[in-house]
């Protein structure tokens, strides 16, 4: 999938980064993106994030990003943040890029801590944020119950 | 006659089934039935012939009324529970009503219309009820705002009775039939527009209308997933390593080739060895010879005794246990009592021994999967498949026939779904059906976790409660499936039933002081939901207790109770229900004993009372009287009949366990695995007490006072001796 566009100049990975946030139950956006982009606003289009809409666990759920750009725009992209509005972390992962990297394309495989939404944004070289959110069903155990 | 099943299952010869409907379709005809999805490609939902008014109902011109249910039926009856929500709003002639399911491609298709499609947690009516309602009371709107236009008058002033429209004030009068394909036209209300009926207004829901699905089970015409038959299909069975954990070394295939019948012998995953062969007996037999290599890995030496010794160990140690419940000082109260009271419990390993044996049936090409599958959770079943395809989901289905029995074996896991498409990619193009035999259905569960409780408690001398100190230790199922439920290390899902706050599963006592406290003491063991699950184990532990401590106090236990339970008016209410339909305080004849519990589990409360007598070390259960508050109780029969069910179920628990040997399970089937027995069962009498304020659970919650009940039942014919380590042939004792 894609993977010859997989050559990623990604810099750092700073995954799994820990905050004091628990278990938290469908953070709502503004709350859960306020750390990451402060006030800026954010546009859609040009990040795309796919996962699957259902999911059977949330053990290994395959992810792919992306972020387009146009022949017109000599932007890059500076970071690219994966985050989620129900897992205990809520930061799934942070990448980071070098201006001279082309749009990268990222394929990998997510923890998710239940149904919820995930969100992907992007940093553009030009400190404009654009994003991109999945919903995906992780299909409940048997018998649970509301704990 | 208005049965419908998938055409791509009507491949094979005559058999004993299919006879059964031969002869039932010439005896005459039935006015309800099931429409099954036909395996269609694409993902078009078929309108039968009618108008669909909204995603729930369809209408036809003869007035007969078809509605969706996402749910999987297990024998729970949530198909016709959740049709009679539907039906109420809709107001439609109950008679002329008709069931379709549809998979859960359909339902990704139009944006999870139907929402959960899964059945667990007794989850079926209590979290749907209310879009389910609102989905019947649309389509009621649209089918009225549709007369209202033909006839030129406001909605308001129309009136519905049974599917029959009328406006009083010009005499005219219409039939859903006739309005269905107009109505199927206009746009949806507004949802804030659609107003439910007020519980004291229902007609339908609250009564017991016959179930929807009764007729075809009777007379054969239901499909179980394994009565599948496709064309070409071949069959598989399947041995995974009997030690949890171990892997699959080598197998010689040559040695059964040349067995009649054998087409392919396959590596599955890393674990698990298949053969695939043209009848399911040919497959069976050549796997039982199969010369096959394991690596036992680690586990090879657990034991049943070497796990009970890692729970005793987390019975007093401080480590890797927390304290969901903390009030006063339980340590001081204890150590200050006047008497004290103190026991270890423990529960073992029980398997779910579905009467159907797991299996799927699978076809899987480079373009497309599908699978038929008996599944609690089809979304789950469709999700494992596109993952072990890597085909996405618009290009895999999953069909859900009904269940022979799931009880949580079906839903929490798809372990077989997950099998039976590893071999079907394998063998390209061809159907595969994958049954597991007994024996690897009983050694390969996802068993209802093991645990000890340590109970003290401290008698204050007016023989009043002050002190209760509880612990349990044992596996934990969270910590095996869905460990995103464990909260900062604290499983409370294991201390079901001990919460403190109200609503699902609420612990009916107020002690002053009071520690309940888990300590995690996992195994190799897989576990998984049980029907009931913790609140099963955790009730036994609380109310043989309870009984014990009153005992020690000089009091009846229903009084005893009772005296803790003033805070919990809806714990009490219905343990006074069982207790005044028992007549606890009548006398029994000599030789007959009382046993009573309480508890409650999946928002609902539950009581129960057995009367046993007991010769030398055989156990008689004569009489089991069962009350339950389940809020709103939409088919009084069918709560009746799940709470009969319940009884079995929890008189299997009682003398069944999956026990380890060298690191596996040594009960393989029923010889050694004993579940209730139709002579052991008693005269069952439930009493269902709604207080109508609250949506609880049905399937599972009277399942955890049968065998408590029962157990003080036995203690008390016992002269006050405890069963305190189940199941009941450590005390050398059984039932007949």
């Amino acid at each position: 999938m894609n993977l010859r566009r997989r050559w990623l100049w990604a810099l750092a990975c700073l995954g799994w980064v820990s905050t004091t946030r628990v278990a938290a139950q469908h953070v709502p956006e503004r709350e859960l993106l306020q750390p990451y982009v402060g006030t800026a606003r954010i546009q859609r289009d040009r990040v795309k994030l796919e996962l699957p809409r259902l999911a059977d666990n949330g053990f290994t759920v395959p992810l792919k990003v992306s972020v387009s750009s146009t022949a017109r725009s000599s932007l890059a992209v500076r970071r690219l943040l994966l985050l989620s509005n129900r897992n205990p972390r809520p930061l799934i992962a942070a990448f980071e890029f070098d201006e001279t990297a082309p749009p990268p394309v990222i394929s990998t495989r997510v923890r998710l801590g239940g149904s919820q939404t995930v969100w992907a944004l992007a940093e553009m070289s030009d400190g404009s944020w654009w994003m991109d959110t999945a919903d995906v069903e992780v299909t409940e155990s048997a018998c649970l119950d509301q704990t | 006659m208005n049965l419908t099943t998938s055409s791509s299952r009507s491949v094979g010869s005559l058999s004993r089934r299919q006879f059964v409907v031969s002869s039932a379709l010439a005896s005459g005809g039935l006015a309800l039935g099931f429409h099954f999805p036909a395996a269609a490609q694409a993902n078009e939902l078929s309108t039968l012939g009618g108008s669909e008014i909204n995603a729930w109902v369809i209408v036809r011109p003869d007035d007969s009324c078809v509605i969706r249910v996402a749910r999987a039926e297990m024998g729970q009856g949530t198909h016709t529970g959740l049709a009679q929500l539907v039906a109420e709003e809709l107001e439609c002639d109950w008679a002329k009503v008709s069931l379709q399911t549809f998979t859960p491609g359909q339902n990704l298709a139009r944006k999870r219309v139907w929402r959960n499609m899964s059945t667990g947690g007794s989850r079926g009516i209590r979290e749907s009820h209310e879009y389910v309602r609102q989905g019947g009371a649309a389509a009621r709107m649209l089918l009225l705002q549709a007369a209202a236009a033909q006839w030129n008058v406001p909605a308001s002033e129309l009136k519905v009775d049974k599917g029959i429209v009328t406006h009083p004030a010009s005499g005219q009068s219409t039939r859903y039939g006739l309005l269905a394909q107009a109505a199927s036209r206009l746009p949806a209300p507004d949802p804030k527009s659609i107003t439910l009926k007020h519980p004291r207004d229902w007609k339908l829901v609250g009564k017991s209308p016959r179930r929807l699905d009764t007729a075809a089970k009777v007379n054969g015409t239901l499909k179980y997933g394994i009565d599948t038959v496709l064309p070409g299909m071949q069959y598989a069975t399947i041995k995974a390593c009997p030690v949890f954990g171990g892997k699959l070394v080598s197998f010689d295939a040559a040695a059964i080739a040349k067995r009649r019948g054998i087409k392919a012998v396959l590596r599955v995953d890393d674990d698990a060895v298949a053969v695939v062969a043209d009848s399911y007996w040919r497959a069976k037999s050549a796997i039982e010879l199969l010369p096959i290599t394991w690596d036992y890995g680690a586990n090879a030496q657990v034991s049943s005794a070497s796990i009970a010794e890692r729970l005793r160990e987390g019975l007093t140690s401080p480590d890797n246990v927390f304290a969901d419940v903390d009030v006063g000082n339980v340590t001081q109260a204890i150590q200050g009592a006047a008497k004290t009271v103190e026991a270890v419990y423990g529960t073992p390993f029980v398997a779910h021994a579905c009467m159907e044996p797991m299996n799927c049936t699978a076809r899987v090409t480079a373009e497309r999967a599908e699978v038929w599958v008996p599944s609690q959770n089809a979304e789950a079943s469709l999700a494992a498949l596109a993952a072990v395809t890597g085909l996405p989901l618009e290009k895999c289905e999953a069909y859900n026939p009904p269940l022979g029995g799931g009880f949580g074996r079906r839903g929490g896991t798809q372990d077989y779904v997950r099998q039976a498409a590893l071999i079907a990619k394998q063998l390209p193009g061809t159907p595969i059906k994958l049954i597991w035999s007994r024996e690897e259905d009983m050694t390969h569960d996802f068993y209802r976790p093991i645990g000890q409780a340590r109970l003290q408690a401290g008698l204050n001398s007016q023989g009043e409660l002050i002190g209760l100190h509880l612990r349990v230790s044992g596996q934990s199922i969270n910590a095996h499936l869905t460990p995103h439920n464990i909260v900062n290390g604290k499983d409370r899902r294991q201390l079901q039933g001990y919460w403190k706050e109200p609503g699902e599963s609420q612990l009916g006592y107020t002690v002053p002081h009071l520690r309940v406290e888990y300590a995690m003491r996992n195994t190799h063991v897989p576990v998984g939901p049980w029907r009931g699950v913790n609140t099963n184990q955790n009730a036994i532990y609380l109310e043989c207790f309870m009984d014990e401590v009153a005992r020690a106090a000089g009091q009846d236990p229903l009084a005893f109770r009772r005296g803790l339970m003033t805070q919990h008016p809806k714990h009490l209410a219905v343990l006074d229900a069982v207790a005044d339909k028992a007549g606890w305080n009548k006398p029994l004849p000599a030789g007959m004993f009382r046993g009573i519990a309480q508890f409650m589990g999946y928002g609902s409360y539950t009581a129960a009372v057995a009367e046993v007598s007991m010769q030398g070390n055989d156990i008689k259960v004569h009489r089991l009287v069962l009350a339950t508050n389940c809020g709103h109780a939409v088919n009084p029969v069918q709560i009746a009949c799940q709470i009969e069910g319940s009884v079995a179920y929890g008189m299997d628990s009682l003398q069944s366990e999956s026990s380890l040997k060298d690191g596996r399970i040594v009960e393989r089937n029923f010889d050694t695995y004993p579940i209730a027995r139709l002579y052991q069962l008693p005269k069952i009498e439930s009493v269902i007490a709604p207080t109508y304020d609250f949506w609880g659970g049905v399937g599972e919650p009277t399942i955890c006072v049968v065998a408590p009940a029962i157990l003080n039942a036995i203690a008390a014919a016992r002269g006050g001796k405890p069963v305190r380590m189940l199941p009941l042939k450590n005390e050398g004792l059984r039932l007949v």
